[in-house]
């Protein structure tokens, strides 16, 4: 694509459709050209607009294609696969200005906010609303806008679904500029095609989600975590769908590794999970919450799902039900990242997912290539719905070894994965660098359908370049 | 050792408390803790236990109804037995809550038909951090008294007890009975295996009524801290042009 760089002129008009909000040159900080993966490349854009309206919005992107220039939304930058960064220059639409809760319908349980707020504002709001969200995913700082782009999954998807199932409504502003309302404020649908749902997790490549209207949960009353440790991992998951086959629900059902577990303790310096129960040692655990509305019917599932637990090899079941203990039991797993980024100088992280049976298989076939690599890995999941997260680590490496290593350790890991008949993205996305695995996965026919959506919303190929389908 | 365990309930403190309409602590909603202090002072007295016998018993002075789910999470977690203290402490005095406790101990020791060897509180609680009440305890029980006890050992006739230093630690001997107020030992209190947490759900813990005591100090009113002002931000990108500018501004305030 023939992209040009934004004029002297065209910045002199965004300066007037959004005055004292454009940066450019040296005004623009290092955090606009990358994401979390910073191992994805850095990427400056040569403008960042940061916006207050639709319209704002509809009158830069119809600029911006008059002038061939490129455009890419961006919320917090907390995204995992580059999705946000402007791989081919251009103008950085930042979203996070626009972060206002619109307003509640409480009787149809709906919010409606902007995209750029995040998901701790919006969770605190709704808490003192009297309601819950329960799309959050594990970054809190995210922007729902982000959420949604990515189908942002989390800890709590096993019981409320990913993104996609908390969004009832949105409106979008598509590159040529025109504003649209796809979706309603209504809990069924089947009018056409869904343009909302094609929307969600296309990482901002469609167009840019502005507002929302997302669904709303009453706060349960009771909550409770269970840790349950296993002395294998094939032990571990085989309780999962011995668990739902009894008739639970949990909140959240996550899996970690002992060895894990033990790195993580050490980094948040307190020991939380038991080691060794009754001279056996842990290797993987359970960690789950279930809530309910009476602790009269918690503690029936209390007590029939932890007979399930040890009637399916767990060494042991442990309570957590103050909120200081489930903080502090639910710290270990949401940690896990920061962990690994204390502890290792590079990392790069394998999203996967695949039937929840399949997960041993997976891992065993990812950690057996700890020698191959002379990386450590480290493993963990949402052992609920099959998403696993490996991390490649590494301190002593050259930069271009490591990065040939990631390359070797996930191609065979994806392989591995694709057999078992997995996805190569439960949550992080596609981004740019993720796009061959996603051919490889999907096959040449569908990302080429793909590529034709594309081009049926932007023509120009100027929304996002070098994301999901398409490589520049 | 017969050793006796004090703890409090606390509203949880990682919440945010800010002043009502009437100028007190907006704490209704804010669910309530076992005091952080005093979940090591159990974890110490239960790890005594099982290396070295005894028995370890736990109590705690509030509302019965209110109290009972903390002390039912410390039996859980290894304490024998449980006694509740039933009195409104609120808006009690470090001198007025240990003279009830004094009151407490010694109901509870009438019921057990035996004295305690050791007894033992958190260094401080998180609600009100004043330190004084295992002192205060110790001074009306006229036992000796050891502050921010990270362990201890028992020998024939004394107990050792490793006091937290800002250096590192001192070792000192006491005779026993004694009091001792623990801060965070090495390791981290247990949390409950399910066996345990319904086992305790079951537990019957006495209670005691008691009696208010005076109070010395007036309380003569809460106010919230004043809100931080906000910075000055420091923009140059060299560090020599930072460092000057922010010598400029801390020699305009006066501060170097």
């Amino acid at each position: 694509m023939n992209y040009q760089k934004p004029s002297e002129e065209m910045i002199e008009e965004l300066k007037k459709i959004a005055p004292g909000r454009v940066l450019t040159g040296e005004d623009i900080g290092d955090d606009y050209t990358h994401d979390e993966s910073i191992f994805y490349g850095k990427h400056m854009p040569d403008v960042v607009v940061r916006v207050e309206t639709n319209e704002e919005i509809s009158e830069i992107v119809k600029l911006c294609y008059e002038n061939n220039v490129p455009f890419v939304p961006r919320g917090a930058g907390t995204g995992l696969s580059a999705g946000c960064v402007a791989e081919a220059g251009g103008v950085i639409i930042d979203m996070t200005k626009m972060n206002k809760i619109l307003g509640y319908d409480p009787d149809n349980f709906v919010v409606r906010v902007q995209s750029g707020i995040t998901v701790q504002e919006l969770c605190d709001d709704c808490e003192k609303h009297g309601f819950a969200y329960m799309g959050e995913p594990g970054e809190m700082m995210a922007t729902i806008g982000g959420n949604i782009s990515t189908n942002a999954g989390g800890m709590k998807a096993v019981k409320y679904g990913t993104t996609r199932d908390q969004v009832l409504a949105m409106t979008v502003i598509t590159p040529k500029g025109d504003i649209m309302e796809f979706g309603r404020e209504v809990n069924k649908n089947c009018s056409g095609y869904n343009f909302m749902h094609l929307m969600i997790g296309s990482e901002g490549t469609l167009g840019i989600i502005t507002e929302v209207s997302l669904k709303l949960y009453v706060k349960p009353k009771f909550s409770v975590s269970l840790l349950a440790p296993f002395a294998s991992l094939d032990d571990c998951i085989s309780c999962v769908p011995k668990l739902k086959l009894a008739g639970f629900e949990p909140e959240s059902l996550e899996f970690m590794l002992r060895d894990n577990v033990d790195m993580i303790q050490n980094f948040l310096g307190k020991k939380i999970y038991p080691t060794v129960i009754e001279g056996v040692e842990a290797e993987a655990y359970l960690l789950v919450t279930f809530t309910d509305s009476t602790q009269e019917n918690l503690d029936t599932i209390l007590e029939q799902s932890a007979e399930v637990f040890t009637d399916n090899e767990a060494l042991d079941v442990m309570v957590y039900d103050t909120p200081d203990a489930i903080r502090n039991v639910w710290s270990v797993r949401k940690n896990c990242l920061e962990a690994i980024m204390a502890e290792y100088k590079m990392t790069d992280e394998v999203d996967i997912v695949v039937p929840i049976p399949k997960i041993p298989e997976l891992i065993n076939s990812a950690v057996a290539m700890k020698d191959e690599v002379g990386c450590d890995i480290r493993c963990t999941g949402h052992a609920g719905d099959g998403n696993v997260h490996i991390n490649l680590c590494a301190n002593e490496m050259p930069e271009d070894e490591f990065r040939e290593k990631v390359k070797i350790f996930m191609d065979k890991v994806y392989k591995v994965g694709f057999e078992l008949g997995g996805l190569v993205s439960g949550e992080h996305g596609i981004g740019s660098a993720k796009v061959d695995y996603l051919r490889e996965n999907l096959g040449e026919h569908q990302l080429c359908l793909m590529k034709d959506v594309k081009r049926a919303f932007d023509p120009k190929l100027l929304l996002n370049p070098g994301k999901v389908c398409y490589t520049l | 050792m017969k050793i006796l365990v004090l703890i409090k309930q606390v509203p949880d403190d990682v919440v945010k408390v800010s002043l009502s309409d009437e100028k007190t602590p907006d704490i209704k909603n804010i669910e309530k803790i076992v005091n952080a202090m005093d979940t090591y002072a159990m974890e110490m007295a239960v790890r005594e236990m099982e290396a070295n016998g005894g028995e370890v018993v736990v109590a705690s002075i509030g509302d019965k109804d209110e109290i009972r789910p903390s002390l039912v999470q410390e039996i859980a977690v290894g304490a024998n037995r449980a006694y509740i203290g039933n009195l409104d402490v609120s808006g009690a005095d470090e001198a007025a809550l240990s003279a009830e406790l004094l009151s407490f101990i010694r109901k509870i020791e009438e019921q057990e038909g035996s004295a305690f060897d050791l007894i033992l509180t958190g260094k401080e609680s998180t609600d009100e951090i004043s330190s004084q009440v295992g002192a205060l305890l110790a001074e009306k029980l006229s036992v000796p008294f050891v502050s921010s006890a990270i362990g201890f050992t028992k020998t024939d006739a004394a107990l050792i007890v490793k006091k937290e230093t800002e250096e590192g630690y001192d070792v000192l001997e006491t005779t026993l009975p004694a009091v001792l107020s623990v801060t965070k030992p090495e390791y981290d209190p247990r949390y409950p295996s399910l066996k345990n947490k319904m086992k305790a759900r079951k537990a019957e813990i006495p209670v005691i009524e008691l009696e208010k005591a005076e109070n010395k100090v007036t309380l003569t009113g809460y106010d919230e801290p004043a809100k931080r002002e906000a910075g000055v931000k420091i923009k140059e990108k060299e560090a020599q042009d930072a460092v000057q500018k922010a010598m400029a501004i801390l020699k305009e305030a006066r501060l170097v």
